[in-house]
């Protein structure tokens, strides 16, 4: 499907392709959440690749984040001046990247999942080094090196839970929860203990995250939102879904003290990187770091701790895209990520200024965003299962992060323009509408929560009881 | 026949243990997959014919020639010929080579008593493989070392679905391979982009970007 884009890469075609692969992502989007089917896949793939309910939500949240990076990206050919050439293999890597996470949401097969996980980071390597930086090129490597690592231990848990479920046979989601209770407790724990270090690699949980900050820093900023907004979210899919299975097997206890512990690891490690952190879009990816950390504890909750950590997803990916095309934005001003840099960006460019604020409240829950909710349903399902004194340090952790996004941001946005930097500001349509969109539909589903979503979470967390 | 050649795989990675030269590394990677092959070719009962095919191509064409000989190249290329003296000294890892060993046997021992039906000399001897390649990753310095140890891991992974006789599908085992191969190509890429900007190619001048 993602894969007919990619025949076309002429150098005329490249907006015309990437228009049109972002056009059809989101029409497929919204054509199943009205329940129509479109003309499908042959009948062998079929057997690998299906929708359900939470591969329809992630596919949701990645079109419309795919669609803001395609608006955003004409800005960055634009601005950046690229011949062609580069433009195509640009749009053509950006494709590749795409139908490989498209591959991982539809995919109905654990170790098919895997096969595209591990292609979402082959292709995503050539995206970070796109700029061609020495620094790039460092963190290309870190990322590219360390996620490989984790994702063939991965296997490892693949390969163990092939040995726990014999008599199953399958490595089918499907066959996997119908007979979750025959596979053998031991090794099925043993094999999660494997993905979940895999997977939390490429998610970037607290102790393997070391690649994160360097290599969403180093992309170029489309680049950086789609990895933050749509990559991050695919790992967390395939970690849901083993999920489903030790749920269904009644080692759910085994898993949440896993998720909650790495959860809880992950808010330490951002809220003590994020108080000093000197430069901008290294503070994005620590955030991205914390919220992930929040979608850990939301799994460790239970349903109703599920259901948060769905709404926690869409609202993350959707700010985090604004704040890092945004943050591209800031960058081609101010020619610097360093925040002491940048000083006054109201008075420089008011609409990103204000951008960016909005964004940086979006992100750490205030109240009109859905951000809130979801941190409020978190909240409440601690209250519910009981652990209720660890609320405290969760919204210790809470307060810090956004101390410190807050203190930079607003040092950034406020105060005078720095001196003798005064250049023309491109203000360009492309650079604004997509965080304007994003931010419109975070605001209109956090004031109004539309009844069809909440329908399907409902779906979704119910498997999760 | 296939204890011995378990044996002999064992003895690869103690090999690797032992020396420096990074080109006996790369000999090292082609001899375990021949034995890979070997044990697959020893194994034939009545899997399909395709899966055989499929099979001998990935161990002994990919494996065995295509992969080492690629990174062979490589290194001649920009003349890479040692380790530089590693994190830990050759004695000691040897001394935790054989602490891994004895772990393994402990690990084959104990899936043996679990009720799965697994091959447990298989079993141990990859997990062995795949602990100590990634104890190689953590204590040698060179980038190169760092692609031929992946290979090694990888090398093990295939020994562990070795030992369990359930069959994955073919088109994912073609996705699998797939990934595997662009992977080590893009290592090879950007690996030689490394040697371009940087200097030397060992990981200490790779500490650029922090907090």
């Amino acid at each position: 499907m993602g894969l007919a884009g990619l025949l076309v890469k002429n150098k005329v075609f490249n907006r015309i392709s990437l228009f049109s692969s972002s056009a059809l992502y989101i029409i497929i989007a919204s054509a199943r959440w009205f329940h129509l089917e479109l003309p499908w896949l042959p009948d062998w793939l079929s057997v690998f690749f299906q929708f359900d309910d939470i591969g329809l939500y992630f596919f949701t949240i990645m079109a419309m984040v795919f669609g803001g990076v395609y608006v955003y990206s004409l800005f960055y050919f634009k601005e950046s001046g690229l011949p062609a050439v580069r433009e195509a293999s640009y749009v053509l890597k950006m494709l590749f990247f795409l139908a490989s996470m498209t591959g991982v949401i539809l995919a109905t097969h654990l170790a098919m999942l895997w096969v595209f996980v591990e292609a979402t980071t082959l292709t995503s390597a050539l995206l970070i080094y796109f700029e061609k930086r020495k620094s790039a090129l460092e963190a290309t490597w870190k990322y590219v090196y360390i996620c490989s690592i984790g994702i063939a231990l991965a296997f490892v848990g693949i390969i163990l839970l092939s040995i726990g479920s014999k008599n199953i046979n399958s490595l089918f989601f499907a066959d996997l929860y119908n007979r979750a209770s025959e596979i053998n407790p031991l090794w099925l724990k043993l094999s999660f203990a494997f993905i979940f270090v895999g997977l939390g690699t490429k998610i970037g949980i607290a102790p393997i995250h070391a690649w994160l900050p360097d290599a969403h820093s180093e992309a170029p900023s489309p680049v950086s939102a789609l990895l933050s907004g749509a990559l991050l979210n695919m790992a967390f899919l395939g970690l849901i879904r083993v999920q489903g299975i030790l749920v269904l097997a009644h080692l759910e206890s085994f898993s949440n003290f896993l998720f909650m512990i790495s959860g809880f690891l992950s808010l330490i490690v951002s809220s003590v990187f994020i108080l000093h952190i000197k430069n901008y879009k290294r503070m994005l990816a620590y955030s991205s770091i914390e919220n992930m950390g929040i979608l850990f504890i939301g799994m460790s909750l239970g349903s109703l701790g599920m259901y948060a950590a769905m709404i926690h997803t869409f609202a993350h990916s959707l700010s985090k895209t604004s704040l890092f095309l945004t943050s591209g934005k800031i960058l081609d001003i101010y020619k610097s990520k360093k925040i002491d840099d940048v000083s006054g960006l109201l008075k420089r460019d008011p609409l990103t200024g204000w951008l960016w604020i909005i964004s940086m409240l979006s992100i750490i829950g205030m109240p009109p965003f859905p951000v809130f909710l979801s941190k409020f349903l978190i909240v409440k399902a601690f209250w519910v299962n009981g652990n209720s004194w660890l609320i405290i340090p969760f919204f210790l952790f809470m307060l810090i992060v956004a101390f410190g996004m807050g203190k930079a941001v607003f040092k950034m946005s406020f105060g005078d323009d720095a001196a003798g930097k005064s250049g023309k500001i491109n203000r360009s349509f492309y650079a604004y509408a997509p965080q304007v969109v994003l931010i419109v539909i975070l605001l209109i589903i956090g004031i109004n929560f539309p009844p069809q979503m909440i329908d399907i979470l409902n779906r979704i967390a119910e498997l999760f009881h | 026949m296939d204890e011995i050649l378990m044996i002999l795989i064992g003895t690869t990675m103690l090999y690797v243990f032992a020396v420096s030269r990074i080109e006996a590394y790369v000999k090292t990677l082609a001899l375990q997959g021949f034995i890979l092959f070997l044990l697959i070719i020893i194994d034939i009962k009545e899997i399909n014919w395709l899966n055989i095919v499929f099979l001998s191509i990935e161990t002994l064409g990919i494996k065995t020639i295509v992969i080492p000989y690629f990174l062979l190249t490589i290194i001649r290329k920009n003349e890479i010929r040692r380790e530089v003296e590693p994190f830990i000294s050759q004695f000691y890892s040897l001394l935790i080579a054989v602490i891994i060993f004895i772990f393994g046997f402990i690990a084959a021992y104990w899936a043996a008593k679990t009720n799965v039906e697994i091959k447990p000399l298989y079993f141990g001897i990859s997990i062995v493989l795949i602990i100590s390649s990634l104890f190689l990753i953590i204590s040698r310095k060179k980038i190169i070392t760092h692609i031929l140890c992946y290979m090694m891991l990888e090398n093990g992974i295939f020994l562990l679905s070795l030992s369990v006789a359930n069959e994955i599908p073919m088109l994912v085992n073609i996705g699998v391979l797939l990934d595997l191969f662009v992977g080590i190509y893009l290592f090879a890429i950007f690996f030689n982009k490394i040697t371009e900007e940087y200097d030397d190619s060992h990981i200490d001048v790779l500490t650029e970007l922090k907090d």
